[in-house]
């Protein structure tokens, strides 16, 4: 059934007022954002001028004052990199409003996945919690995790600046090997694309595995050869929390955002976007968090409690 | 209904990042800041030596001082992961690995991979769950409180080494009350590490929970209690400690869940406490999760106020 272009502007001023839709409306959102995502490449192409934002974390009060900051979508070309869901209140609402403007501005938003657009991730952090008890089924977490599935694995932008929600793979030398993987998937727990979202960069020289046994960390030698044989200036990615907003790296090869201020409502953090203008040229525009006396974020103090 | 105790005089003050209260001989102050900005993280990390938790309270802290003594207790995040092993984990740090390590280094070093592992180096080991044995510090040398010769073994014959439940249970008012966040990690989305203080002041007596909690997604549960409590009414005045460390194999918790779909106690730190507590201590501080981890054990200590240090 068609939705016409009001209905979606209905849509898109409901859940900017964080009201969840209907079930059946999210079951048509998902599929129409199915049917544009698709047609994506794993590593989107994306023009200059465009605004980078890092995690959300269903922090949804947040997420407007990073409209308020950025300016609304379409005004502004947005690129998100992923981990929209999980860990805030209004994951629900987060993730369906990004996806309601992506299905009305498809040329305007560019959303990648970040590692908690994942099945297994969101039954642990939140999400599929938030699905049930709001919907009262797990028909809305499915319908979300299936577009998550065909979320993009990366973007660049201008063909300069390299976007990916974690990180580079060691089985990765180029872009272009990118765009040879099936990213229509669960996020699988190892290999590239897994690196993809989930490796971090550290001070230490050339590849390095975590010490939890799993995962890598790449090193500012490793990070600087893959902009040169790219043909890169700058790595945008997300996926860590950094106290100021942001945190560049590396002399400026690599750059963590960090956009969901006083994160999981007690951090105290600030967030950041960075603007890339036609040329190019970085500006990070600093945000705090949404006054607290917008909607039940948790008191500041806690209760006195009989602990023993 | 009407106080079962008198309550004493005490002054309570606070400014917007602390709060202190007075009573008897006693100045408590517990202060909750933000998360450490990127100096304090980036002076904090040269001085440990490994990644800081993604939340460090590096600001926030809880101290006592016992004025006739001049005894002074502290707790913070910088005392906490002191306590955290830096380099390679040894016999007794109770060192794991993620649940799917195994098959993510399979995954690459199979003959026949199409997914070699490149040369890696060593990445600088700690213990990235940042577990810690921390029961507190003093604040004026720094060194572990365990270590120091003011704590004695409780004397079992004696009723007053003890912590004494009936009378913390009781609902008398609550003069003071503070919940002080030293860490917290989400170790990745791999699980979870936290070490949360906690207060309350109470007309006859105030009693601490430090406690750090540790889940490893599909690996353990581990949980380390300090548990600090002290009687107005002592002469000469004790303070009790009860040190205390436990662990379970994250499918033998998964098996106690009230229901079996509905994962969320999983996630609740009173929930994990109380079924890891009590569980039989062959299982929980003898077998564990079978990490073999020194944390493992309840202790009693005490020290007393008066006499004079040496």
């Amino acid at each position: 059934m068609a939705v016409t272009l009001a209905g979606r502007r209905r849509q898109i001023e409901q859940l900017t007022r964080c009201n969840p839709i209907s079930e059946e409306q999210v079951k048509r959102l998902c599929f129409k954002a199915r049917e544009i995502l698709i047609e994506e490449a794993n590593v989107q192409v994306v023009d200059s001028p465009v605004t980078i934002c890092g995690d959300i974390h269903g922090q949804f009060y947040d997420l407007m004052e990073l409209f308020k900051v950025g300016g609304f979508c379409p005004e502004t070309n947005y690129l998100f990199m992923g981990d929209f869901v999980d860990r805030g209140f209004y994951s629900v609402e987060t993730f369906l409003l990004l996806l309601a403007l992506k299905v009305r501005y498809p040329d305007r938003i560019t959303l990648i996945r970040g590692n908690h657009e994942s099945r297994q991730i969101t039954q642990v952090y939140g999400f599929y919690d938030e699905c049930v008890r709001k919907y009262g089924s797990t028909n809305v977490w499915r319908w979300c995790c299936e577009v998550f599935d065909y979320l993009a694995l990366a973007a660049i932008v201008d063909g300069r600046v390299f976007c990916v929600h974690g990180g580079l793979s060691p089985n990765l030398q180029s872009i272009d090997q990118i765009r040879a993987i099936d990213r229509k998937q669960e996020v699988p727990h190892d290999g590239p694309m897994c690196d993809l979202l989930w490796s971090d960069p550290d001070e230490i020289s050339g590849w390095g595995i975590s010490p939890r046994g799993a995962g890598f960390l790449f090193g500012s030698d490793i990070t600087k050869k893959f902009a040169h044989e790219n043909a890169i200036d700058l790595i945008a990615r997300a996926h860590q929390l950094a106290m100021e907003g942001y945190k560049l790296m590396f002399d400026g090869t690599i750059v963590t955002v960090w956009s969901a201020p006083n994160y999981c409502y007690r951090c105290g953090n600030v967030a950041s976007i960075l603007e890339l203008d036609e040329h190019l040229a970085q500006e990070y525009k600093v945000f705090t968090h949404a006054p607290s006396d917008v909607r039940s974020i948790p008191a500041k103090r806690p209760l006195a409690d009989y602990f023993l | 209904m009407a106080a079962a105790v008198a309550v004493p005089q005490h002054k309570l003050s606070e400014t917007p990042n602390s709060r202190a209260i007075e009573i008897h001989d006693w100045l408590i102050t517990a202060s909750t800041n933000s998360i450490s900005n990127a100096v304090e993280c980036d002076a904090l990390q040269s001085h440990l030596g490994f990644s800081l938790p993604e939340m460090t309270f590096g600001n926030n802290y809880l101290t006592l001082e016992h004025r006739k003594s001049a005894w002074k207790m502290a707790f913070d995040a910088r005392g906490a992961l002191m306590g955290v092993r830096r380099g390679e984990l040894q016999d007794g740090d109770g060192g794991v690995k993620v649940g799917y390590a195994d098959a993510w280094l399979k995954s690459r070093t199979d003959p026949g991979t199409n997914l070699p592992l490149p040369t890696t180096v060593a990445a600088k080991p700690y213990d990235w769950t940042y577990t810690t044995v921390y029961s507190g510090h003093h604040p004026s040398t720094g060194t572990e409180l365990s270590s120091s010769a003011s704590w004695e073994d409780a004397d079992p014959e004696n009723s007053t080494h003890d912590i004494p439940l009936a009378e913390l249970t009781r609902p008398d008012p609550i003069l003071f009350y503070a919940e002080i966040p030293l860490y917290e990690d989400e170790l990745h989305d791999n699980g979870s590490s936290n070490l949360l203080v906690r207060i309350r002041v109470m007309p006859t007596c105030f009693f601490i929970l430090a406690r750090f909690i540790l889940r490893v997604d599909n690996v353990l549960f581990r949980i380390h209690d300090t548990r600090i409590y002290h009687s107005f009414s002592s002469n000469p005045p004790l303070v009790v400690r009860q040190v205390s460390g436990w662990e379970a194999p994250y499918d033998r918790m998964k098996r106690q869940l009230p229901r079996r779909n509905d994962l969320t106690p999983l996630t609740d730190a009173n929930w994990i406490a109380k079924v890891l507590s009590e569980m039989p201590v062959e299982a929980t501080q003898k077998a564990g999760a079978g990490t073999r981890w020194r944390g493992l054990r309840t202790k009693l200590e005490v020290v007393v106020l008066n006499k004079s240090d040496p």
